[in-house]
């Protein structure tokens, strides 16, 4: 098991900024997502961590020992390539069992190795393929996931795993990671881009943009306390609908004034913040269609809904201003439909329109 | 009625079309076999019959030609002096010093090549751009303008009429190109690829043999090709730097005469054994060979 500190890395390449002072602490046998859009920095991250990238400026050290100067094969460090990166000249059985044969073991070990992780990733039966070129995706990735696998390696690197998979497999897979993170007690990064896909295999989220971690923090607090517009309508699907407007001070609570319409916020503790402009984000749950009674109750038009089996997403127009909501079942509106709704104003997250840093 | 004529109008079309297409192609490969048919059938005819007026299309073949120039003494005109000299021995001579000459510079070509090649499209070295140029731009000059002071320099220091001599040179021509080429296979490897065999624990070397030199094979073996047509054919400087111990077989083919006139058969008959080890090699390599012309125009389409 090995801590991974990670202190204010700087990389480019070229003219592209990748990591801007990046800072992150993976403690000994945790299970970290690294989360964040494409091009956020995740993959060079885990580059530098494997080695295979040198950091600019900044520190990366394995319990508490810098290793900037330990080269990458011997940082004994597993890493899964987002391109899978398998070998094209060898057969799927060489590829997997590559690592092995560089540390020296016996083969009738390494064959075992190779079989049992085989089995647990359902591709027994392709060990025996010459070319993995001819396979498809989903098998290359397997093959590439068998391949960072079969080590016991101090820190375990996986940049998008499960990507390619079908939804049924990548259901199992997370649930796979969980289980080996067990069983292995290995310290484990997962970069995904997927925020549904984070919470269900981490303990921890990383919320990368821009080369920097925006926040490091479980994936309860990441969804309940944002720390800033980004992370608000990063996470959620759909994302959390965001109304710009001018803040006034009401007697128990707050007047948000789009200069379409004004909406009463339940959100007290909040003294210092009138006539600010601010951005507020709504969570889709939080806009209910065809309300019996409540608060801001508003009439709105269908744009378009979206039947999603369990459950529709309306996206719905206030005089000007876009509204994602969901509701459960399935359920028809017609493009142009006026409906009447009612944003619920408990607990709203309120960010400075000019930085987005929450508020309060 | 008129349906039915117009659909055997418009199949006559379409034989008339292929039969064009057919005719194309024989005349026009035709064009390019012929001197090698001729050549060939040359070889196999005695001198009365390679002179006879109309040219012979049907003859006894006969195997003399084939046998005289391993066999009977060669004479050949002095290079420098004009003088007509006796050889030793047969044509093997010329073979066996062609073989060594060739297979000695390509080794070193593609050993040197391969291995700075790897380094340039890996580590990019400081002014990687400007040596590659630099590197290229040896070869701009053509051989001629060099001859001369080559000649010098090679007699001074001992390497004139030296399989050494010949091979450092043909070696340092082939460079080049085993360079520029074999970057460019080296330059389609996906980087992840062999990020990842670190990963695994391999060193820079192991990588190098286990990940990435399997991965170029086919351009390994392409740039190879290309390497010993290069050194096979070559005659100025064969000439030049070479006497009657080290001379290639494209000098004796220059320098070849019978007893009385010339004698198109045994020419033809050496020229035949010549061209043979170049034509087996292209019909070995020539998916490799394909793929090396067309690289850089079909990038990373393995």
């Amino acid at each position: 098991m090995t801590r991974v500190e990670v202190k204010s890395l700087w990389k480019s390449f070229g003219k592209v900024q990748a990591l801007r002072g990046l800072d992150v602490t993976v403690e000994s046998g945790d299970i970290v997502a690294l989360l964040g859009p494409t091009g956020a920095g995740k993959t060079t991250l885990m580059k530098c961590i494997a080695g295979v990238e040198r950091p600019d400026k900044g520190d990366i050290l394995f319990d508490g020992e810098s290793v900037l100067d330990t080269p990458p094969w011997e940082r004994n460090v597993a890493m899964f390539f987002q391109t899978y990166a398998l070998y094209p000249h060898m057969s799927v059985y060489d590829n997997i069992a590559y690592p092995l044969r560089e540390r020296k073991m016996a083969e009738n070990e390494i064959k075992d190795i190779v079989q049992r992780v085989a089995e647990k990733l359902r591709i027994s039966h392709l060990l025996g393929r010459k070319e993995p070129a001819t396979l498809s995706g989903g098998e290359m990735q397997r093959v590439a996931l068998a391949r960072a696998l079969v080590r016991e390696p101090r820190v375990l690197l996986l940049d998008e795993p499960i990507s390619n998979l079908d939804a049924k497999l990548r259901e199992e897979m997370r649930a796979e990671f969980k289980r080996l993170h067990r069983e292995l007690k290995r310290t484990l990064i997962y970069a995904t881009p997927d925020y549904l896909e984070a919470f269900a295999v981490a303990e921890k989220i990383a919320l990368i943009n821009e080369g920097q971690v925006i926040q490091y923090d479980t994936p309860i607090n990441i969804l309940r306390k944002p720390r800033n517009k980004f992370v608000a309508t990063f996470v959620g699907s759909p994302t959390a609908n965001i109304l710009r407007g001018v803040i006034k001070l009401g007697k128990e609570n707050l007047l948000l004034d789009t200069g379409e319409f004004q909406l009463t916020l339940n959100k007290t503790g909040l003294r210092n913040i009138d006539g600010r402009e601010v951005e507020v984000a709504i969570r889709p749950v939080d806009v209910v269609l065809e309300p019996v009674s409540g608060q801001n109750l508003l009439r709105a038009r269908v744009v378009s809904s979206e039947k999603l089996g369990t459950h529709t997403i309306v996206t719905l127009k206030v005089s000007n201003v876009e509204m994602k909501t969901v509701v459960k079942g399935i359920k028809n509106y017609r493009y142009g439909e006026e409906v009447k709704i009612g944003i619920e104003g408990d607990k709203p997250l309120l960010f400075d329109a000019a930085s987005g840093e929450v508020l309060g | 009625m008129a349906n039915s004529n117009r659909r055997s109008n418009r199949r006559a079309r379409k034989i008339l079309k292929s039969v064009a297409t057919y005719v194309a192609v024989v005349v026009t490969v035709g064009f390019f076999i012929f001197p090698l048919f001729w050549l060939i059938a040359t070889s196999l005819k005695t001198r009365a019959q390679a002179f006879s007026t109309p040219p012979l299309f049907i003859w006894e073949p006969t195997f003399r030609n084939f046998i005289d120039i391993f066999l009977k003494r060669q004479t050949e005109i002095e290079a420098i002096t004009g003088q007509e000299l006796e050889l030793a021995t047969g044509a093997e001579i010329f073979f066996f010093n062609s073989f060594v000459v060739t297979s000695f510079s390509i080794a070193l070509a593609i050993v040197i090549g391969v291995l700075a090649a790897y380094s340039f499209s890996r580590y990019k070295p400081l002014g990687t751009n400007t040596l590659m140029f630099f590197i290229l731009s040896t070869r701009m000059l053509p051989g001629i303008v060099v001859a001369i002071p080559i000649y010098f320099f090679y007699r001074s220091i001992g390497l004139y009429n030296t399989y050494l001599g010949l091979i450092l040179l043909y070696t340092m021509f082939n460079l080049p190109f085993a360079i520029w080429m074999m970057k460019s296979f080296f330059d389609d490897i996906p980087k992840d690829i062999e990020q990842a065999a670190f990963v695994d624990g391999s060193s820079p070397l192991r990588v190098f043999r286990k990940i990435a030199l399997p991965q170029v094979s086919v351009g390994l073996g392409a740039t190879i090709g290309f390497l010993i047509i290069n050194v096979w054919n070559e005659f100025l400087f064969a000439l030049l730097l070479t006497e009657r111990t080290t001379r290639t077989v494209p000098v004796l083919i220059a320098s070849t005469r019978g007893e009385v006139g010339i004698n198109w058969g045994l020419i033809a008959a050496i020229e035949t054994l010549y061209i043979l080890p170049a034509l087996v090699l292209i019909f070995l390599l020539q998916r490799y060979l394909l793929r090396g012309m067309t690289f850089g125009t079909v990038r990373g389409g393995q």
